[in-house]
C-alpha cells in the first residue's frame, strides 16, 4: 500500500529556527494524524510546508505516491482549514464553498448539488446567503470544513480548527469532525497543541518537538510509554513524574494514576491543593526537591507528608532517553 | 460655572480657527468663481472689484467652452488621465503585490525609494526625457505625457497599494492557491476584490495627477493640441486671455470636486476594515 503522505529526509529552516530537521514519516491511506507539539515551535510552518505554501531545504515530499516537492500548491491536490478559517471576506458562504470547483472548471450545474451536499454535511443549509461576517465562530469552521470536502482532495490538512472554538462548542466540533473523517475515508492531517484533541481524534499521533518527531504512535501509546522524558513530561493531563534511582544517573518515570497511595518506599509533602470535581489534585515535594502529581479523594492539609508506592514505572537513561524493559511494581526504598 | 465658560471659550477658538482656515483655502476657489461669472467690467477691468458680485453672466464660460482649443484639449486631457489611471492599475498592481510579499521594512524602503522623482522638479526630469521620446517617435504623442505622468502617479498607487496589500492577512491569499488557485488567479479573483476601494482610490489619484499636471504636458506634449492645463497656462501668457483662462480653470475643477468627493468616501476605508474580519 503507497502511503498517502510520505515525508523522506525532509529539513527545513528559518534562520536559528527549526521547522524539520531530516524528518520521515508516512501516514497511511484514511489515516487520522495527529501532529501534537508545543504552541510556537513551528508546527503550523510544517503543515504550511506539506502544503507547498512553504518550501523545503532538502528532502522529498510524496502525497499519494508523486512527488510533490517542487510543486505549488495549487498543483498538489490538497485541502487546508487554516486556524482563522481564512474564509473569502467578499464572499457569500455558498461562493466560498464553491471556489474550489470554480478553480477546477466545473459547470455552474456541477457545481451546485455538491456545494449543496457539503453543506448539508456539515449542516450549514440555512446559511449559504450569508457573508461571513454574518455568521458565528462555529458556523465559520463548518464553512471552512465545507469548503474543503466539498472536491476530493488526496489529503487533508487542518491547522488547530478548534482552537477559535468556544469550550462548548468544541467538544461537539471533535466529535463531529471525527465522523466527517470516518465517512469520507480520506486522510486527515491535523496539528494542534491540544492533547485532549489529540487522544480523541487520532489513528496515530506524532509529538512534534523542535522538528524532530520525538515519538510517533497510538496517543495512548504515548501517554503510557513515552520514549522520552520530555515526552512524557509534555504529554499528559498532569506531566508524568520523574524520580531519580537510587543509585546511577537514570531516574524512573510515573503516570499519577500509577500511584497507590497510603503506603510504600516513596514519599512528598504537600504544597498545593486543588479540588476539580470529585478528586482532589495535589502538587508535592519530594525529598530531593523533584515534584509530584497526585490525586486523592480526601483534601489533605498542606504540608503533610504522603506516602505512596508504585503499581508500575519506566526507567529513563541520563540523556532523558526511555530504557527498554522499564520496571514494574514496587522499587527499593531509598 | 467658571469651567464651563473656559470650555465655550475654547469652542470658540475652535471655530474660529476652522473658520480662518476654510476661509484661506476656499478664497481662491471664490475668486475663480467671480471671475469666471462675473462681467470683466466689475473684475480685471475694475480698479477695486467687489467681493459680492453685482451680476452674473454666462458668457465668458460660454467664450471658453465655445473657443477653438477647448474640445481638442479636454479630450485629450482626459485621454491622457485615463492613460495615467489604466497605467498606474496595470503597473502598480503587480509591483505592490510584489512588493508586500518581501516583508514590511524592505517593503518599505523600496517604495520610499520610488518617490525619488516625485522629490525631484519636474522640469529636471521632463528635459531629459525628451531625447529618449524623440528618439523613439513617442515626442509629442498622448503616450509621452502619460508615460512621464506615471513618473509621478505610480508611486503614490504603489504606495497606496501595497498598505492595502499588507492589510489583508496572508492565509487569505494561501487558501486560494490550497484551493486551487494559481498566483495571478489568487491576486486577481481574491485579492484584488478585497482591496477594490484602495484600488479605486489609487486610480483616481492618479487620474486627477494627470488631469492638473501641466509641466510634463507642456515640454513632451506637441501644443496642437495642448492638455487643458496647459491650454489655461498659454491664455494666461503672452497675447492670452485671462478671463478665459479662469473659465477654463473652472471648468477644469469640476471633475476634480466630483472625484475628491468619491475619493473621501473610499479613503474613509471602513469597507475595507469591514470586510476582512471573518
Amino acid at each position: 500500500m503507497t502511503a498517502q503522505l510520505e515525508l523522506d529526509h525532509v529539513s527545513k529552516h528559518f534562520g536559528d529556527r527549526v521547522i524539520a530537521e531530516d524528518v520521515s514519516l508516512a501516514v497511511d491511506p484514511g489515516e487520522f494524524f495527529v501532529i501534537l507539539g508545543p504552541s510556537g515551535e513551528g508546527k503550523s510552518t510544517f503543515l504550511r510546508m506539506i502544503a507547498g505554501i512553504e518550501t523545503v531545504d532538502s528532502g522529498e515530499i510524496r502525497i499519494a505516491g508523486t512527488d510533490v516537492t517542487e510543486l505549488p500548491p495549487n498543483k498538489r491536490r490538497i485541502a487546508m482549514v487554516f486556524q482563522n478559517y481564512a474564509l473569502y471576506p467578499n464572499m457569500s458562504v455558498y461562493k466560498n464553498i464553491a471556489f474550489p470547483l470554480k478553480m477546477q472548471f466545473f459547470s455552474r450545474d456541477e457545481i451546485e448539488p455538491k456545494v449543496r451536499d457539503a453543506a448539508r454535511t456539515l449542516g450549514i443549509t440555512e446559511i449559504l446567503d450569508r457573508r461571513p461576517n454574518q455568521i458565528s465562530g462555529g458556523q465559520q469552521q463548518r464553512v471552512a470544513l465545507a469548503r474543503a470536502i466539498v472536491r476530493s482532495p488526496s489529503l487533508f490538512l487542518l491547522d488547530e480548527p478548534l482552537s477559535n472554538l468556544d469550550a462548548r462548542v468544541r467538544f461537539s466540533a471533535r466529535a463531529e469532525l471525527k465522523k466527517i473523517q470516518r465517512d469520507l475515508g480520506q486522510t486527515f492531517i491535523y496539528v494542534t497543541h491540544d492533547q485532549k484533541e489529540a487522544e480523541s481524534l487520532s489513528d496515530r499521533t506524532g509529538v512534534l518537538h523542535l522538528g524532530r518527531f520525538e515519538q510517533i504512535g497510538p496517543f495512548h501509546d504515548i501517554y503510557e510509554t513515552p520514549t522520552s522524558h520530555w515526552v512524557g513530561d509534555f504529554v499528559g493531563d498532569f506531566p508524568m513524574n520523574f524520580l531519580p534511582e537510587p543509585s546511577g544517573p537514570n531516574e524512573i518515570g510515573f503516570r499519577t494514576e500509577w500511584i497507590d497511595i497510603g503506603s510504600g518506599p516513596y514519599s512528598a509533602v504537600v504544597e498545593v491543593a486543588e479540588r476539580q470535581g470529585d478528586l482532589v489534585s495535589l502538587l508535592c515535594r519530594a525529598p530531593g526537591g523533584q515534584r509530584v502529581f497526585l490525586t486523592t479523594l480526601q483534601m489533605p492539609t498542606i504540608g503533610e507528608t504522603i506516602h505512596f508506592g508504585l503499581r508500575q514505572s519506566l526507567r529513563f537513561d541520563a540523556k532523558g532517553q526511555r530504557i527498554e524493559g522499564g520496571t514494574t511494581g514496587a522499587l527499593p526504598a531509598h | 460655572m467658571t469651567k464651563r465658560r473656559k470650555i465655550t471659550a475654547s469652542r470658540v477658538g475652535l471655530y474660529l480657527a476652522v473658520i480662518v482656515t476654510s476661509v484661506f483655502v476656499a478664497f481662491p476657489i471664490y475668486i475663480i468663481f467671480l471671475l469666471a461669472l462675473v462681467p470683466t467690467k466689475y473684475t480685471i477691468y475694475s480698479a477695486r472689484p467687489p467681493l459680492i458680485p453685482p451680476t452674473i453672466s454666462f458668457v465668458e464660460l460660454q467664450a471658453a467652452i465655445s473657443s477653438p482649443g477647448f474640445a481638442g484639449a479636454v479630450s485629450l486631457s482626459l485621454e491622457v488621465a485615463f492613460m495615467v489611471g489604466g497605467l498606474a492599475l496595470a503597473i502598480g498592481i503587480p509591483t505592490a503585490y510584489g512588493l508586500s510579499r518581501l516583508g514590511s521594512r524592505l517593503a518599505y524602503g523600496l517604495t520610499t525609494v520610488l518617490f525619488v522623482v516625485n522629490m525631484m522638479p519636474s522640469i529636471t526630469i521632463a528635459i531629459p526625457l525628451t531625447v529618449p521620446f524623440i528618439k523613439y517617435g513617442l515626442y509629442g504623442s498622448p503616450i509621452s505625457i502619460a508615460l512621464a505622468q506615471e513618473l509621478l502617479a505610480l508611486p503614490i498607487t504603489t504606495f497606496l497599494l501595497v498598505g492595502a496589500f499588507q492589510s489583508l492577512p496572508r492565509e487569505i491569499e494561501q487558501q486560494a492557491r490550497v484551493d486551487g488557485a494559481n498566483r495571478a488567479t489568487a491576486i486577481y479573483r481574491i485579492l484584488v476584490p478585497l482591496i477594490a476601494p484602495a484600488i479605486v482610490a489609487s486610480f483616481l489619484l492618479a487620474w486627477m495627477l494627470s488631469w492638473d499636471e501641466s509641466t510634463f504636458a507642456l515640454i513632451l506634449g506637441n501644443l496642437n493640441p495642448p492638455t487643458l492645463p496647459v491650454l489655461i497656462f498659454l491664455s494666461v501668457t503672452g497675447r492670452g486671455n485671462p478671463t478665459l483662462a479662469v473659465a477654463f480653470s473652472l471648468i477644469a475643477t469640476i471633475p476634480v470636486v466630483i472625484l475628491t468627493v468619491l475619493l473621501q468616501k473610499y479613503l474613509r476605508g471602513e469597507d475595507l476594515a469591514s470586510g476582512i474580519r471573518g
